[in-house]
Formats: C-alpha cells, structure tokens, sequence
C-alpha cells in the first residue's frame, strides 16, 4: 500500500517496470496482440461468465484476437490499455461475421476476406496479390503468402514502403493502423490517448513495431533470410537501413504525438525458436543490436516512454545484448522453450529486465491442464517472478482458441490470492 | 576419417557450396570409391553439423548452409553412388500435417537425413492422411515423418496414424513425429514410434529404430 492507499492501475505497472514492488501484481489481457486472446476463447469465455452484453470483435485479423472489452477489463482488474481500443469504437466500424468454427463474431469494416476451397479464408492486398490464407477449419489464424523479396534483393530500396502492406502483418494491420493513412491520424491517436488517460487510471501502451529481424523475414522468407545473415551480410545491412529510415519516422511521429502521454512502447523482434535463439549471439550484436539500441535510445531521449520487446522463443542467450539495447521490458517469456525457466531467468535478469508474461504456460498446461493444476502453476510462477517488482503477469503469448473457460478462470482465482 | 576428406568435411561444415563440390569432383577424379566420399567427407561432416547444434554451437543459418553445402556435393554423387549400386540409409516421406502451413522445421529434418543417407519423399505442407497413406503405398517408404507447428494442428498426427492403421499399412512403416509443441509423451500417446526435439535428434532415432 502506499501512503494514500492502494495504487492506481498506472502506478502498479510503473513500479514494477522500476523493479519496485508494488502493492500487488500487475496483471495484463490485451495491452499487446501478444498478451491477449483469441477470437474464439473470448467467446467461449464471455458464454461462460454469461456475459451476453457486446460483441466479440477481431480486432486483429491476422491472429484472430479479440479486442477485450471494458467489462471484462473490470472484471478481472486488468491494469493495462491499448490505446489503439479507442478507434473503431462505433457500431458501424464493424460487420456480424461466423467463423468456419461457427463462432458469431465481428470483423473490422475494412476486412473483406474470400472463402476458400478448404473452407477457410484468403486475404488479399489492393492489387489483388494474395497476401495471407487460413487455408481450412482446422486454421485459427492467418498465414503469410507472398513475399516480396523471395527471389532476391532489389537494386533500391524506393518500392519498399509499397511492398510493405503487402504483408499481411502491415496490410492487415490492427488499430490503431489500420487508420494510419487518414490525414488527421497523429492528432487522432493523441486525442485517444489523452482520452484514455484522463478516464482511466490504467497504464498506456502504444503497440508499435519497428521489427528488424522479422521484416527481413517477412520481405524474403524466414529459410532465405536466415542463410543471407550468413552468405549476404552487406544485403541484410542494406535492407536494415531501409527499414529503419521508415521505422525511424514512425518512431518520430508516435514520439511527437503520444510520448508524453503513453507509458510504454512495445516493440516485437521475434529471436528465438523453441530451442534457442534463431542466430548465434555475436550475429545478433553485429546485425540487429546496433539497431535495436538506435531505437530505444531515440525514445529514451524523445519520450517518457518505457522500451517493451515482444520476442517469442528461447532468448536466454540474448537477454545480456537486449538490455544492453536498452529494452526495459521483456515478453513474452517462453518459459516452455529451452534455457527460459522462471528461476533462472529471475536470477540472472531479474534485476535488469521486467518479465511481462510468463505467467501461464499456454503450450500444455493452461490450455490442457486441469483448473486444479493450472492454479498451481500460476501461483508457482507468480512467486517465482514478482519479488521485488519487474513482472507483469500475463499468460505465455496469446490465449489460444483451445483454452476452456474454466482454466481461465482458475488462472484469475490464482493471481487473485495474491491481489487485494 | 584420413586426411583425404578433411577439406571436403570442412567445406560442408562452414557451408561452403563451392568448397564441397569441387573436394566431391576431386575425390571422384582420384577415383575414390563414391560410398567412402558420402560416409567418411559429407555424412560424418554434417554429424558434426548436427551435434554442434546440439551442443549449442550451431544455429539454424549454420546448419541451413551446411545442409545447403551438402545437398551441392551430393548432388554431384549420387549418380556414382547409383552406378555403385549403393542404396539409401531408408526412405523417409517427410511432410507438415494437415492445417499447417509451416515448413522449416520438416526442411531441416529431411536435409538432416538426406545428410546421413536416407532418401526423402517431401509431401510438403498441409499433407491430408490420405496422401501420406498414399506415399506409403506407392512410394515404398521405409518412415513417415511428421511435423507440426502448432498445438491446434497435433491432432492431425493422430489421424494420420489412425488412416495409416485403417489402411493396413501401420505394420509397415515406422511413424516419427516432431516440431515445437510434440513431446515424446505425445508421441507415446498417439503410437508414434519416435520422437526427436530437434533435426539432430531426428537422425538419431531414425537409424536407431531401422536398426542402423
């Protein structure tokens, strides 16, 4: 407690974030498209609480999540926002749509997917390029199919800005985006953050990308791009440096427009498999470190900012590189993946960096495991991560489609125990 | 391994497609016998592959390039290892299951054993149980590989064992399965016949359960 009470939703996280322990533990659902849930799962839940008030809607298409909504932000305490939730709040931004899995749901306006032969969906970018599949019911989410650099590097790089909404990750993107080519966007996204700060006591997150090593992939293909960090070094530089012209001014017009106003910034790199990162971890200081440490210094010195990476997988190994680049935050801490258990990184890092995430194991045990053993793993991880502040709990990624209700549930009535 | 394959090894391990081509058109021209070539300069290289990424010593781009490397000199080999009448290890039909699209991880595992010697059938992604049946019937395979990314994809291993038992062929064939979210206590519980956590590891229990 503090000495006027209990903190707000804002200063908890804050206080972790400055590995202070707050007065109890921050909790996350939905500040990021990483640390949300799906589509599916969100129905099921809300049919579970008897919620029959509102909507699902897939605010973000590609993985099919859901963008919670305000009462179930109040119902389980959450303590973090996306400021993107303040557009597309009419009723005619969206569409009643089923999903092949029979789910009643809403997509955005703008998102006009065709059916496909398997009995899901195809995407497809202005031109008509087939940009992103669900190729059949048994698909939960969006595929990417075209990449613009397959077969090779271009002479310049004056198309990239054009091939970009090819991918789906960009063409198909999630609020706040899919309004950034409206000519008032920045004053917008202002005004919804002050709107949001003003009304709520919850902390901001401004869901940023600015990838390195993912756009490489997205642009030439996860196989290709990897061989070029080894064969093509000077092409991969030269494509970093493309990118982070435009990703330097995405950076300059969020700072300009929220950084007084929003707590934090997330970033998303994917570095690691299941395994161990996807590179060893002097290709990552020569290529993307230099990089990644130009951005969050750029909020450091423009913003109040705080630095969040998403990076999913075994990441152990880069951890010493990513906080020496300045990330303060860290999600979404695949403990299911090799080197990345809880005490452990709690031990090595715990001082430097903040978990958010790592919660709940999304992988076997939230989504397979019985209410009784998902409690325990929670509280086990929760005593593991939050001394001494410097975690947010999350569940590990999204809450996929195959999480029933009930283990949810149980997973609140255990973060619970250790909340007021 | 003698010293006679030590800049042919080299080459496949630093991922050097030139290199290795030209130690398997060298080692060719000495009139080395090809089955020795394969064994003692590019097998045991990418043994070596495979245990450096083990070991945490490889990653992903170093075992691609080797893999890459490899698949140059064998390229070059295989119609002397033809002539000489030297068989594949096994054949392995190698495929995602069906509703996933991903492919890496079953590229990695077929380039790993074609790297140790067996032949490999790719059915590629989102492969329905029919056609991996099919593969059985038509293809002669000696292992049917299965990959899956996703946890909502799984159960299609099932299935695919289930289609190759209703069509009589379970006997026949050894069913490996593999990819981020398989465990070997999955594999027991569907009736795969193995496991392995990565493409390394996927060598291993495939020689180990053909015998080798």
């Amino acid at each position: 407690m503090t000495q006027n009470g209990p903190m707000t939703s804002r200063e908890r996280i804050l206080a972790s974030i400055r590995h202070e322990e707050p007065d109890q533990i921050p909790v996350d659902l939905g500040a990021t498209p990483n640390s949300g849930i799906s589509a599916i799962a969100y129905f099921n839940l809300k049919q579970h609480l008897g919620m029959v008030e509102g909507h699902t809607r897939v605010y973000d298409v590609v993985q099919q999540l859901a963008q919670p909504e305000d009462e179930i932000i109040q119902h389980f305490g959450i303590d973090a926002l996306d400021i993107g939730r303040q557009f597309n709040t009419a009723d005619d931004d969206w569409y009643d749509v089923t999903l092949p899995t029979g789910q009643p749901v809403q997509f955005p306006e703008w998102f006009r997917p065709t059916r496909n032969d398997g009995g899901g969906w195809d995407a497809y970018a202005p031109d008509g390029t087939r940009i992103a599949t669900m190729p059949n019911k048994i698909a939960t989410f969006f595929d990417q199919t075209y990449f613009p650099y397959l077969d090779g590097y271009p002479a310049d790089y004056n198309n990239l800005a054009d091939e970009m909404p090819k991918i789906h990750w960009a063409g198909l993107a999630h609020s706040p985006w899919d309004h950034a080519a409206e000519p008032d966007f920045w004053q917008q996204l202002r005004e919804k953050s002050l709107y949001l700060r003003q009304n709520t006591d919850k902390a901001l997150m401004v869901v940023a990308g600015c990838n390195l090593f993912e756009w490489g992939t997205f642009l030439r293909r996860l196989d290709n791009f990897l061989t070029d960090l080894l064969l093509e070094p000077a092409e991969v530089e030269r494509l970093l440096d493309a990118l982070m012209e435009i990703h330097l001014t995405t950076l300059e017009n969020v700072c300009q427009a929220v950084g007084d106003v929003v707590d934090i910034i997330r970033f998303g790199d994917d570095l690691g498999m299941d395994t161990g990162p996807f590179m060893r971890p002097a290709t990552y200081q020569k290529l993307f470190k230099p990089r990644h440490t130009v951005l969050c210094q750029y909020v450091k010195e423009h913003s109040n900012m705080h630095t969040f990476l998403h990076s999913c997988g075994s990441i152990f190994k880069l951890l010493p590189d990513l906080i020496d680049a300045g990330f303060e935050i860290i999600n979404p801490v695949q403990i299911s993946s090799r080197d990345m258990v809880p005490e452990q990184l709690k031990k090595e890092f715990g001082d430097d960096i903040t978990f958010w995430g790592g919660g709940a194991d999304t992988r076997r045990i939230i989504n397979h495991g019985a209410p009784a053993e998902v409690k325990n793993h929670v509280r086990q991880n929760i005593e593991t991560f939050s001394p001494g502040g410097g975690f947010v709990f999350n569940t590990v990624h999204n809450i996929m489609p195959d999480v029933p209700p009930e283990n949810i549930i149980a997973m609140f009535e255990a973060i619970d125990e250790y909340r007021n | 391994m003698s010293d006679k394959y030590q800049a042919l090894f080299d080459s496949i391990l630093e991922g050097d497609v030139a290199g290795t081509q030209a130690g398997v058109n060298q080692a060719l021209a000495a009139n080395e016998d090809p089955a020795e070539i394969l064994n003692q300069g590019m097998i045991a290289a990418m043994r070596e592959v495979g245990r450096l990424f083990e070991e945490g010593e490889y990653y992903v781009p170093e075992m691609l390039i080797a893999a890459r490397a490899m698949q140059a000199g064998l390229a070059i080999l295989k119609p002397h290892l033809v002539d000489s009448g030297i068989e594949p290890s096994g054949r392995v039909a190698v495929g995602t299951v069906k509703g996933d699209l991903h492919d890496i991880g079953k590229n990695l595992v077929a380039m790993m054993l074609e790297g140790a010697g067996f032949a490999i059938i790719d059915l590629g992604t989102d492969v329905s149980p029919e056609r991996f049946v099919a593969a059985i019937q038509e293809e002669g395979v000696d292992i049917v590989a299965l990959s899956a990314l996703l946890t909502t994809t799984m159960p299609s291993m099932k299935v695919t064992i289930e289609a190759i038992s209703a069509a009589g062929l379970r006997d026949n064939v050894i069913v490996l399965v593999g990819g981020a979210p398989v465990t070997q206590e999955y594999a027991d519980q569907i009736g795969a016949d193995g496991f392995a956590a990565d493409a390394s590891g996927a060598v291993t229990v495939a020689e180990s359960l053909m015998g080798i």
